[in-house]
Formats: structure tokens, C-alpha cells, sequence
């Protein structure tokens, strides 16, 4: 009985062991608190602009920028300048490759946790 | 932003979108506005349904209108609500294009509406209807639900517990049915309607950002 018990638990530390360890393959990009912010609602949508990314997360101007820059960068991200009547629109949309990571970010969190 | 940053950890990807652009969609009071004119157009309608001499032809106009106004506004209003943020308030809120709508989830819910919609004349045909104290408590009830459910903020749950608290209000008062529907919604109306209206003018008092980054 003690045996059985004591092959259960190093079963199952086991299993929290490889998915810690899962955890080491997340994407940093994406993981940080804004970063994600941004990826995450740029999911839900086809595209959004610099204001709406600004009203709905609440990051500053320069903070929203720099973490846009970074995703671009990364090939996350596409960044368009385009105009509506006068009004200036930078449009953001996610790249094929920006939605393959924030769908591989998913699996592993949902999986740590 | 640093409370956003702790609330994420214990959060998917999708449940962040989701709130964030719940909080969003809720920030310039005009999805309030839209029900408080709904609903107070609602309780216009049934009033007249009780002022005008039944069967003429003025009653009749009513009841269709009746029957035409919740498809109505439900295909409308958010329409609306894009029309006017693109056309006028695109600086304030900016630009988003949401993803094409899902025609399965959409069909779905139609098809309940449907069979609900048909229960309710078989009901009233076989004389079973459930009596109106009972139709208004549950109207208040589950239009609460749904206001507090489909609203997830605080602005919206006081709405839903005000509607449900009114309709079993009205649903002891022992009114009619259609004097109980005039009240309820012309109630609810009218607070959606100051609420509405008081968080769209703080959101147009608050200066644009200037410029853009990037």
C-alpha cells in the first residue's frame, strides 16, 4: 500500500515536473503583461486602430508604441498608415505567424495551469 | 495598468479580450442610450396599445408594430451604435473592425427565439397563458439577468436589479398586462436613458489624446 502511494505521487510530481517545464517554452514577446494585452485583443478583431489599442488597454502613448514595435519586430504584427476623411489611422492587424503563437501560448499556459 | 498587469495572470488570452473589450464597448454610454430609447419606445408602444379603441384599424397599427419592434432593434441598434461611433466619435474611441459575425452561434440563437415565439401563441391560443402578475415578475427577472449578463459591469448589474426589482414591483401591483409593460419599460427606460447619457457626456468631457504614437 505505502509502495502504491509512493508511485502515485512520483507520478503525478512527475507530470507537474514536464509541465513546469513546458512553462520555460512560453514566448517571452507575448508574455509580457501589455504585450499580451495587445496580441490578445488584436485576436478578437480583424484590426484596430492606434486609438482604440490606447483607449482599451490604458497604456500611454510612448508604452503602446514601444510594445507595438516590439511585436512588429517580432513578425507578430503589421502595421498600416492609412487616412478615413482627415482623420490619420494606424492600423494594426496580427500576422498569420502572430496568431500560430498567441494559439501556442494558449495550449501551454492552459496546460501549466 | 499595474492592476491590469496582476489581473492577467490568472487570465486566457480570450477572457482578456473579451473584458477589455466589454469595457470598451460600455465606455461612451451609448449601448445604454440605445436600450433606454428601445425600451421607453416599447413602453410608448404599449401604452397606445391601451389608449386606442381595440380593433380599430390605429390598435391594429400598434400590435404589428409591437410584433416588428424587438427584431427591429435588435438588428439595428448595434448598426447604430458603429454608425455613429464611426462617423462621429472615431477620435474619441478609434477604429476597429470586428471579426465576420458567427452565423452558426447567430442561427442558433434565432432558432431558440423561434421555438420560444411559438410556444408562447400556442400558449395563448390553447388559453394558457400564465397570469400577467407571473409574466411581468418574469419579464422583470430575466431582462435583469440578461441586462447584468450581456452589460458585465457594475453600471449595468444596479440596471438589472432595478428592472427585476420593478417587475415584481409591478407584478403585485395586480395592473394589466400592458399597463404593467408600460411602467417596467418606460421605468428601466428612462434610467438607462440618464445613465446612458450622463457617462456619454463625462466620456466627450475628457480630452482626446493628441497625435499618435508610432
Amino acid at each position: 500500500m505505502p509502495l502504491c502511494v509512493s508511485l502515485l505521487r512520483r507520478a503525478k510530481a512527475n507530470r507537474l515536473s514536464a509541465k513546469i517545464q513546458q512553462l520555460a517554452e512560453i514566448d517571452r514577446i507575448i508574455h509580457e503583461p501589455a504585450r499580451l494585452m495587445i496580441v490578445a485583443l488584436l485576436a478578437a478583431v480583424e484590426e484596430a486602430d492606434f486609438q482604440y489599442l490606447r483607449q482599451t488597454t490604458g497604456l500611454t502613448q510612448g508604452n503602446l508604441s514601444a510594445h507595438l514595435s516590439k511585436l512588429e519586430d517580432a513578425g507578430y504584427l503589421a502595421i498600416e498608415k492609412t487616412f478615413r476623411g482627415k482623420y490619420p489611422l494606424t492600423i494594426c492587424r496580427l500576422t498569420e505567424r502572430g496568431r500560430e503563437v498567441l494559439d501556442k501560448y494558449r495550449k501551454v499556459i492552459k496546460a501549466a495551469l | 495598468m499595474i492592476e491590469n498587469s496582476h489581473r492577467h495572470a490568472n487570465e486566457s488570452p480570450d477572457a482578456i479580450a473579451n473584458r477589455l473589450m466589454q469595457n470598451a464597448h460600455n465606455r461612451d454610454g451609448l449601448p445604454e442610450i440605445a436600450i433606454g430609447a428601445s425600451f421607453l419606445t416599447f413602453a410608448l408602444l404599449e401604452w397606445l396599445q391601451v389608449a386606442f379603441h381595440p380593433g380599430s384599424f390605429l390598435s391594429n397599427a400598434v400590435v404589428v408594430s409591437l410584433m416588428l419592434f424587438f427584431p427591429a432593434i435588435i438588428l439595428l441598434s448595434p448598426w447604430a451604435i458603429k454608425h455613429v461611433r464611426t462617423r462621429f466619435l472615431i477620435e474619441k474611441v478609434g477604429y476597429v473592425k470586428p471579426k465576420p459575425l458567427n452565423w452558426k452561434l447567430r442561427s442558433k440563437m434565432i432558432g431558440v427565439a423561434l421555438v420560444l415565439a411559438v410556444a408562447a401563441i400556442f400558449a395563448a391560443y390553447m388559453g394558457a397563458f400564465p397570469p400577467a402578475g407571473w409574466i411581468l415578475a418574469g419579464t422583470g427577472i430575466g431582462g435583469g439577468l440578461l441586462l447584468s449578463l450581456i452589460g458585465r459591469s457594475s453600471r449595468f448589474i444596479v440596471g438589472g436589479v432595478a428592472m427585476a426589482a420593478t417587475g415584481i414591483l409591478v407584478a403585485f401591483s395586480r395592473t394589466s398586462l400592458e399597463t404593467g409593460f408600460t411602467i417596467l419599460y418606460g421605468f428601466i427606460g428612462i434610467l438607462s436613458l440618464i445613465s446612458g447619457c450622463v457617462v456619454f457626456f463625462a466620456f466627450m468631457r475628457k480630452p482626446a489624446a493628441a497625435g499618435e504614437g508610432k
